[in-house]
């Protein structure tokens, strides 16, 4: 009977050498894995002490920043004690740290459970995020291939000063624009996000102005690295061989150009990702978008250094994440060249 | 309400959405033609939504109703779901009724009898008893911050009398008591527990009919025992700038941004089709001067300082010209407010001879203390240097961030801005903020015959005597106080055309939506 241990019937051997190169391969890519993921959990954990150490350093405390006009000292003092304020900063760490692997991401200053405060806004970033990345992603490629298509001509020049204009711009500029634009002069879309009773934006068409505000700068940023890439693949000997075979140019860009340039496009998006995240928080408040943006900006407003070092941990994860995919697709389209 | 710093980082983007709109709308600066006013015009119509956009954090949004509600937002919510025993009134009189029809004090003036509006029923269907209310006083009174929400009233001191009469016994005569049952005494059910009051049945006009990060939908009570409610629901969104509620309101994706302030209505002074509310004696943005100890000490140069301050102009530019010039007595929408008293006016010469007398030394610069926490206040201590410079007194403007203010300045400082946005009581601010006596004292300023005065006005029944008195209050305080109250805010709603019947009165009042209606 054929276990999970007995070579089927039929299947060819490998060669011991081939089989031990493969485990090898496998192994020491796991051992790399393995330290990347560590190097990034690390850097994760010094950021998190650095956040609970800079909300030390402001002045006031959670239980000041929340408190109300006419709460005497006694107690203030005993909402101190009742937040854990009393305790050496070092300590308040470290309990929240141990509570990470475990899912909890502790208690705000007013009484409310993180991972709660955190359950709707959260996601509803991911997919602002997540969306301008797409577009950013499509834009930025597909304008880069096609001013690399004519390099040097109108298309290229305009396509090359316009990026150039664009990525200098901060995002609640272009919003202020959009909506001015596309809403307020137009009446073509709305003005702000507005949340439903699920928590989420109330209608798709209300995403398209965040989305945009948060994209156009980085497809800006990214249509150039994009066109750099793709002009310094050109000068390699393969895509001269190429030309000079009298491929078309569509088939040269598809096969020869765009396949080189990935591991630096890669790279270029991954960058973004941070970016994003970080304009998000912008974004939000100009479109009143429901994200984690209004949570970090209250909760730096309260001193709740629990709920700052959550957003920080749960954006942190997602940026580690997503540069980990663009290591993995570099050593993948590295290696497959090489 | 507070702004965090995100959205003072923001206003510059706001001025320019301002000023672009209104270079580009063609139109006239024509008034909204009195059909569209709020509270006139046309027959109140019955149904539809009425969508509200209200400020708030989302990280701060509570729903206690006896909690710290930070948020407009929350605030505007629990205020709709749960009645309070009384209301703030119009008129003559600053209390009005809400849960409590009427209220007699004895001959003392310590023991307050209310009684409760007769049919009235929580949500879900159970009647209001004076018990409820008790239990309910008593856990406000019993919040970190309420000995300041119910001062001079103990706990053990609420008590019911019957199933419709709840009896309050305040530690000395007041003749004011109704007037600090008007704001947070939400009304629930007796023995909610904490973990229920997401969803606890009020007694308000309206019920919850949803809640979601703070923003909610709300429906009509049909048994309200206030009258007839015409909307058939509001919806609450939270926006935490002011700008993007201006925006959303322009853009008709809402109907009401409360409290939308004077950017945005200079924004929409321009556009036909939106109301701008103004409700006078909204908030009062004075400068405090230490009068315990410091420079400002000598009531000379306190004096001196309260006459170098162009009020019209810091009107005119701090409040965009939406609001009133102050005369030094904090609580001017008072209905018993002296306007008879002097009125104080720019006199430098004056000034200048008075820091002489007093021996102030010019050479020294003074640094005035200010946050940003409320729409114009860093603005009027920049305008108020440069002014205090004409007199030969050196001001240099120290910006703090919210929580540092209230840890280091707030109460201790030599001269800073504070502000307060109830603004309807002359006695609210000489028992908070002015009497030897008071926790919240922000000048140190101690006067035994301002402290006489104000015992007279809360311990005297006889209403002519009491008139007296309260002159005698504000005039004390107008001669020597450690306030120097330039102006007043207006508060500012902007609406759609279609909606009637909003309030106009100060702080507070603006929650009260229940006679609202949509002309559409």
């Amino acid at each position: 009977m054929a276990g999970p241990l007995t070579p089927a019937a039929g299947t060819p051997l490998r060669e011991p050498a081939a089989a031990a190169a493969t485990l090898r391969r496998a192994l020491g890519g796991a051992l790399w894995l393995g330290g990347v993921l560590a190097r990034r959990a690390l850097l994760l954990a010094v950021l998190l002490a650095a956040v609970f150490a800079a909300v030390e350093l402001l002045p006031g405390d959670a239980a000041t920043a929340t408190s109300e006009r006419g709460e005497n000292a006694a107690d203030m003092a005993a909402r101190r004690e009742l937040l854990g304020l009393d305790r050496p900063v070092h300590i308040r760490f470290a309990d929240w740290m141990t509570g990470l692997p475990t899912g909890d991401l502790g208690t705000s200053a007013r009484g409310e459970s993180i991972a709660g405060l955190l359950s709707r806004p959260f996601p509803n970033t991911l997919l602002l995020g997540g969306l301008a990345l797409l577009l950013t992603l499509v834009v930025s490629v597909a304008l880069g291939c096609w001013a690399a298509l004519r390099p040097g001509g109108p298309v290229d020049r305009a396509v090359s000063a316009t990026a150039t204009g664009v990525l200098a711009l901060p995002e609640f500029v272009v919003g202020v624009a959009l909506v001015l634009v596309l809403s307020l002069w137009t009446g073509w879309l709305p003005a702000v996000t507005l949340a439903g009773a699920d928590g989420t934006p109330a209608s798709w068409d209300m995403l398209i102005l965040p989305v945009l505000a948060l994209a156009v700068p980085q497809i800006g940023w990214n249509t150039r690295i994009v066109r750099a890439a793709l002009a310094d693949e050109a000068t390699a000997p393969h895509v001269e061989t190429a030309v000079i075979d009298g491929l078309t140019r569509r088939r040269v860009l598809t096969h020869h150009l765009l396949p080189g340039a990935l591991p630096t496009i890669t790279a270029g998006i991954a960058t973004s990702t941070g970016m994003l995240l970080g304009g998000a928080v912008v974004v939000e408040t100009v479109f009143n978008y429901p994200g984690i943006g209004s949570v970090l900006a209250g909760a730096v407003t309260d001193r709740d250094s629990p709920l700052i070092a959550a957003v920080v941990a749960v954006t942190g994860a997602v940026i580690t994440l997503v540069l980990l995919l663009a290591d993995l697709i570099r050593a993948w389209a590295s290696g497959a060249r090489a | 309400m507070k702004v965090n710093r995100r959205q003072v980082l923001l206003a510059g983007g706001a001025m320019g959405t301002a000023a672009l709109l209104a270079a580009c709308s063609g139109g006239t600066n024509s008034d909204v033609d009195s059909a569209a006013r709020p509270g006139g015009g046309g027959r109140p119509r019955k149904g539809g939504t009425l969508r509200v956009g209200a400020l708030g954090r989302a990280g701060a949004v509570t729903r206690d109703p006896h909690g710290t509600q930070a948020n407009e937002s929350d605030y505007l919510i629990i205020a709709l779901v749960h009645d309070t025993l009384t209301a703030p009134g119009g008129g003559t009189s600053n209390t009005a009724p809400r849960l409590a029809t009427r209220w007699e004090p004895s001959a003392d003036l310590r023991t307050w009898r209310f009684t409760l509006a007769e049919g009235a029923l929580f949500h879900d269907g159970t009647p209001v008893t004076a018990d409820d209310v008790v239990w309910s006083l008593r856990r406000l009174r019993n919040t970190p911050a309420g000995a300041s929400r119910l001062p001079g009233i103990k706990a053990a001191n609420i008590t019911a009398d019957g199933p419709r009469t709840v009896v309050l016994v305040s530690d000395y005569p007041n003749a004011e008591l109704p007037l600090l049952t008007r704001l947070s005494t939400f009304v629930l059910k007796k023995d909610t527990p904490d973990s229920a009051l997401a969803k606890a049945p009020g007694t308000g006009p309206f019920r919850l009919d949803w809640f979601r990060s703070g923003n909610a939908r709300l429906v009509r009570n049909e048994k309200w025992h206030g009258g007839e409610v015409l909307l058939d629901a509001i919806e609450v969104k939270l926006f935490e700038s002011p700008q993007a509620m201006a925006n959303a309101l322009l853009a008709g994706q809402i109907d009401l941004a409360s409290n939308a302030g004077a950017v945005a209505a200079r924004t929409a002074e321009r556009r036909k089709d939106i109301q701008i509310v103004r409700r006078p004696d909204d908030m009062a943005m004075p400068i405090v001067m230490r009068a315990a100890s410091g420079p400002f000490a000598d009531p000379r140069v306190r004096e001196a300082l309260r006459l170098c301050v162009d009020r019209e102009a810091m009107v005119r530019q701090v409040l965009s010209g939406y609001g009133t010039v102050g005369n030094d007595i904090m609580g001017t929408g008072d209905p018993a407010y002296a306007k008879d008293l002097p009125r104080r006016t720019r006199d430098l010469a004056r000034a200048k001879s008075l820091l002489k007398e007093a021996d102030f030394d010019t050479a020294k610069t003074y640094r005035l203390m200010t946050t940003e926490d409320v729409p114009g206040l860093a603005e009027s201590a920049t305008l108020f240097a440069t002014q205090a410079r004409e007199a030969g007194v050196k001001v240099e403007v120290v910006k703090q961030e919210s929580a540092s203010f209230y840890a280091d300045t707030w109460l201790k400082g030599d001269l800073y801005t504070t502000y307060w946005g109830t603004n309807d009581s002359v006695l609210f601010f000489a028992s908070k903020t002015m009497g030897s006596e008071s926790s919240q004292n922000e000048a140190g300023w101690k006067d035994a015959a301002f402290d006489a005065a104000y015992r007279r006005a809360i311990g005297t029944k006889d209403a002519a005597a009491r008139a007296k008195a309260l002159r005698e209050v504000q005039r004390i305080q107008h001669e020597s106080s450690g306030y120097l109250l330039w102006g007043v805010a207006e508060g500012i709603d902007l609406a759609a055309a279609p909606v009637r019947g909003l309030p106009e009165l100060p702080g507070y009042g603006r929650v009260q939506l229940e006679r609202a209606w949509l002309a559409r």
